[in-house]
């Protein structure tokens, strides 16, 4: 009833198991990759859903846009002054920004137009427009761009200035002023900050409108009722809360890992019916050892108790191989073909550092997986092998 | 329906208990009816192996459900991070209909399991195999609950809506709450902590007297009240908040995970107390176990308590 | 002390029930030395199968040491093989990939007790058999002699009060085989029940065997 491990029979079993290198070696091998695999696609679901929460938490508190017969359009600038009357708001920017795609090198670069007397939304662009002088920006039509943009526009001649064209098919000259890069790459990466005047003739929009408007709540309690008195107030409007922002990225990445689980269980399954066939084919060596073992004072229960830690140290250490493995390729190697899986960015995303986060939860999510199961592929085969007769030796 | 990789592994462990559970129960049912200790037929002779592996298997499924009890709540708990209203494992269970039921089921088939195995080691212990006619006819018994869990927690994870708004547990564990839970709160608490330290009062004396029936009954109720007494009483204090009410809250990190530290105590010990008891009546076997369950006992009174007086001791009022 | 009673034995050959043993009646007292002679086939292995609990008999009562083999459960048993009954095996059935030590511990490894006593233990036994010097040696390596040692050094390592030899002398030549007739000889005198079925000439005219019985298509011939 109580456990009390018996290093002699382990000791037994690991040799037991040497003895049989490449049966042995064949299942450990594949184990090891199956949680390699596995734990290689949580812990990079994981580090980007962390990532991302870093930068859920620079996003605004609330995002308001205007959508006109279910399109997303653009927010006239009078209900700016409007919203600051609501009780509770305590900062209202308009935002003017948007995607321009850049058609040499196929990617989108996102533009986002500053102005230099109003307060910045993000830290990022607060710690921009205090390294830089935007007003400089706008009287010589300068750019700040971010370190993936400036590679690319290298790679097309442009290092020192950019020609943007125009929704009227006109050039825009624009100088580029700075390259900034930051500790948040993949928010800023593909980044191009510009005065807001040049944004409007960049996007062709109209100058008494603003792409969206984000709102500065004073305490963070009172969200839910202010989204509501603005949807009251404008039923147009469409408030998305840093709250939706995460709860739907956490859907997409359990929903993607899910999926993926979904199809990791069905390899699993083939490979352990390949286990089961394994270990309940006995060599007659086998029958002949288990024989002899029986003869000298071994019950049944002994040789399940060895067939049991067999499996439990062979999964064991592929468990750690495994996770080994993964830690390494995930954060060391920064999981190069993998990571794409789960981000449908432009190409220039992706090139962020996967940011370390190995919880105990994981590894015990980890476990369950792999070393249960793979004993319970092995259940029923130790349990024949533990009853066979032993008068097979006596022959 | 939410597939977290969580809930994939649970539900995978789950379909497996299920193949065995089906297999354990098949071979337990031909065992129950066939087994002859005195026979030497071939009959027997398989039966006797096929005993090895229904025992394997329930050991299996025993010692992976202990963690895997853990692992549900803590799930729950992850969970609720997703679910909006939902601030601990409570407001996740309670977001299906039957999810406490759920819980409550996983929490008896621990005992029932455990329970078995406790019969197990002491048939194994005689010469004679006293008890294993009677371990696989229980086995039979207490395989329904089994699959009855294993079909409830599938139904859960399915019918669990992460768009939906649940309470939490504010609401569930108060006096407003529409659900029975509420009734708890009509009666003074005061009765139901005088229960609570009655009962625990009435399992140390029925150990000095060393009656089998009494130490059953004291313990199971000594459970029962302990939890209530847990929502109703005790939780405030660990919390340090009047009206905060929750025996999930407890798990949480906030509270130094002090509730897993507390319900591994209150189930080892009732578990002790119960299950010893009940293999002393059948087997007029010396009592082994109560003494572990006394001290399990004990030591959950003790600390439980401790919260209330440290409280009132730092500032001078109750809760 | 050893004493069967009308013990029958049979097996399934395809649809056919084989008969290995007869209603065998037989009763060995502690410290005797018995012979069991017979060709291959005659039922010799399946008595003492049967005496050591391997297997069970169709009908009859078996008991070895006061308690009845035949109807312990198997962990019992196995328990009673382990303390009481030594094996000595034709072909020795060493575990080959085991070091000579190892070989004579494993009996003991399901008692789980601290190495170091098993160990102790152990070599005891193969001093006693003169082999602790190959102790470190893979069984594979030695020689058939000093297989033969291991094979007994493991069968005494629990100092068992009965030892059982299966065609003991099947695969040795003939100073092997008078080497290990002297060492069963010594554990006759040290007062161990021996059973040992043979057809090896050998056993037939020694001084220190009590009772030759002989067994002839799972009968026994007085």
């Amino acid at each position: 009833m109580f456990f009390k491990p018996n290093f002699l029979l382990l000791d037994y079993a690991i040799r037991s198991l040497m003895r049989r290198f490449g049966k042995s070696f064949f299942i450990f091998f594949i184990l090891s990759l199956l949680i390699f695999v596995l734990a290689s696609v949580l812990m990079i679901a994981d580090a980007i859903k962390l990532e991302l929460n870093t930068t859920l938490k620079t996003l605004p508190q609330i995002t308001l846009q205007r959508f006109i017969a279910g399109k997303q359009s653009d927010v006239p600038l009078e209900r700016v002054e409007a919203l600051l009357d609501i009780e509770g708001i305590s900062a209202v920017t308009p935002r003017v920004w948007g995607y321009y795609y850049f058609k040499p090198a196929g990617v989108n670069f996102s533009i986002v137009g500053i102005d230099a007397y109003e307060e910045q939304y993000s830290a990022t662009l607060s710690t921009l427009t205090q390294r830089f002088d935007i007003k400089l920006l706008e009287k010589e039509n300068g750019m700040i761009i971010g370190e993936g943009v400036q590679k690319i526009l290298s790679e097309n001649y442009y290092t020192e200035f950019f020609n943007f064209i125009t929704s009227e098919g006109k050039w825009q000259r624009v100088h580029i002023a700075g390259v900034f890069h930051s500790d948040l790459a993949l928010e800023s990466n593909d980044l191009i900050i510009l005065p807001k005047k040049l944004a409007y003739a960049i996007f062709g929009m109209d100058k008494s409108k603003a792409t969206d408007i984000i709102v500065k709540v004073a305490n963070v309690k009172e969200i839910p009722t202010i989204v509501q008195k603005i949807n009251e107030r404008y039923p147009d409007m469409r408030a998305i809360t840093q709250d939706d922002i995460r709860v739907s990225y956490q859907n997409i990445f359990d929903y993607k890992s899910g999926f993926f689980l979904a199809l990791f269980s069905i390899c699993a399954f083939a490979f352990f019916i390949i286990i089961y066939d394994k270990t309940s084919g006995l060599s007659s060596e086998e029958k002949k050892e288990i024989g002899i073992l029986k003869a000298i004072g071994w019950s049944s229960d002994d040789i399940l108790k060895e067939k049991f830690y067999e499996s439990f140290t062979l999964s064991l250490s592929a468990f750690f191989v495994g996770i080994t493995c993964s830690l390494f390729y995930v954060y060391a190697l920064q999981a190069s073909f993998l990571r794409n899986l789960f981000m449908g960015y432009s190409a220039l995303k992706p090139s962020f550092a996967l940011p370390f986060s190995v919880d105990v939860s994981m590894l015990i999510l980890l476990f369950l997986l792999s070393v249960p199961i793979y004993i319970a592929a092995t259940l029923i085969p130790a349990w024949r092998a533990s009853t066979l007769d032993a008068d097979e030796v006596m022959r | 329906m939410s597939l977290t990789p969580e809930i994939i592994a649970l539900l995978t462990l789950d379909t497996i208990f299920l193949f065995f559970g089906v297999i354990a129960f098949f071979l337990s049912f031909r065992l129950a009816l066939y087994w002859n200790n005195d026979a030497s037929t071939p009959l027997q002779y398989s039966l006797t192996k096929q005993s090895y592996l229904v025992a394997t298997i329930i050991k299996y499924i025993f010692m992976l459900k202990l963690p895997l009890f853990l692992f549900f709540i803590y799930t729950c708990d992850k969970l609720s991070n997703i679910i909006a209203g939902a601030m601990c494992a409570s407001g996740v269970v309670n977001s299906v209909d039957f999810g406490l039921y759920l819980t409550l089921f996983k929490l008896f088939n621990l005992y029932l399991f455990g329970f078995w195995l406790l019969l197990h080691y002491a048939d194994m212990r005689c010469e004679k195999l006293p008890y294993t006619r009677l371990k696989f006819i229980l086995f039979v018994a207490f395989s329904f609950p089994l699959f009855v869990e294993i079909g409830l927690e599938i139904a859960f994870f399915v019918s669990l809506n992460i768009s939906k708004i649940v309470s939490c547990c504010g609401t569930l564990f108060s006096a407003a709450s529409s659900s029975y839970i509420s009734l708890l709160f009509v009666v003074d608490e005061l009765l139901w902590v005088g229960l609570f330290y009655g009962f625990f009062a009435m399992s140390l004396l029925a150990f000095w007297l060393k009656h089998n029936v009494l130490i059953l009954f004291s313990n199971a109720m000594f459970l029962i009240f302990a939890i209530i007494a847990l929502i109703v009483f005790f939780s405030p204090y660990v919390y340090e908040l009047p009206t905060h009410r929750c025996p999930f809250c407890l798990l949480q990190k906030d509270y130094y995970y002090v509730g897993y530290l507390l319900y591994t105590l209150l189930f080892l010990g009732t578990f002790y107390g119960m299950g010893g008891a009940m293999l002393s009546l059948i087997s007029k076997e010396k009592m082994r176990f109560s003494k572990l369950s006394v001290g399990f006992n004990t030591l959950y009174v003790v600390i439980i308590s401790l919260y209330p007086i440290v409280y009132f001791i730092r500032n001078g009022v109750w809760l | 002390m050893i004493v069967l009673h009308e013990v029958c034995k049979q097996f399934m050959q395809g649809d056919e029930e084989a008969h290995a043993l007869k209603k065998v009646s037989l009763e060995i007292k502690k410290g005797e030395c018995v012979v069991l002679k017979g060709s291959s086939g005659s039922g010799k292995s399946t008595l003492l199968s049967l005496i050591a609990g391997l297997m069970q008999p169709s009908s009859g009562t078996i008991s070895v040491e006061g308690k009845e083999i035949s109807k312990l459960p198997e962990s019992f048993s196995a328990q009673l093989r382990r303390e009481k009954i030594g094996f000595i095996f034709q072909k020795f059935h060493l575990i080959p990939y085991l070091s000579a030590l190892e070989n004579v511990i494993a009996p003991l490894i399901p008692e789980n007790l601290p190495v170091r006593i098993l160990e102790e233990k152990a070599k005891i036994a193969m001093e006693q058999c003169g082999i602790a010097h190959k102790a470190k040696m893979r069984v594979n390596r030695l020689s058939g002699g000093e297989q033969q040692r291991v094979a007994i050094a493991r069968a005494l390592v629990n100092n068992p009060s009965i030892i059982l030899a299966d065609e003991p002398t099947a695969n040795l030549d003939e100073t092997l085989s008078r080497e290990l007739i002297a060492s069963l000889e010594a554990l006759k005198h040290s007062g161990v029940t021996l059973l040992i079925a043979t057809h090896d000439p050998l056993f037939f005219e020694l001084p220190f065997v009590d009772r030759i019985i002989e067994i002839k298509n799972g009968e026994m011939i007085l």
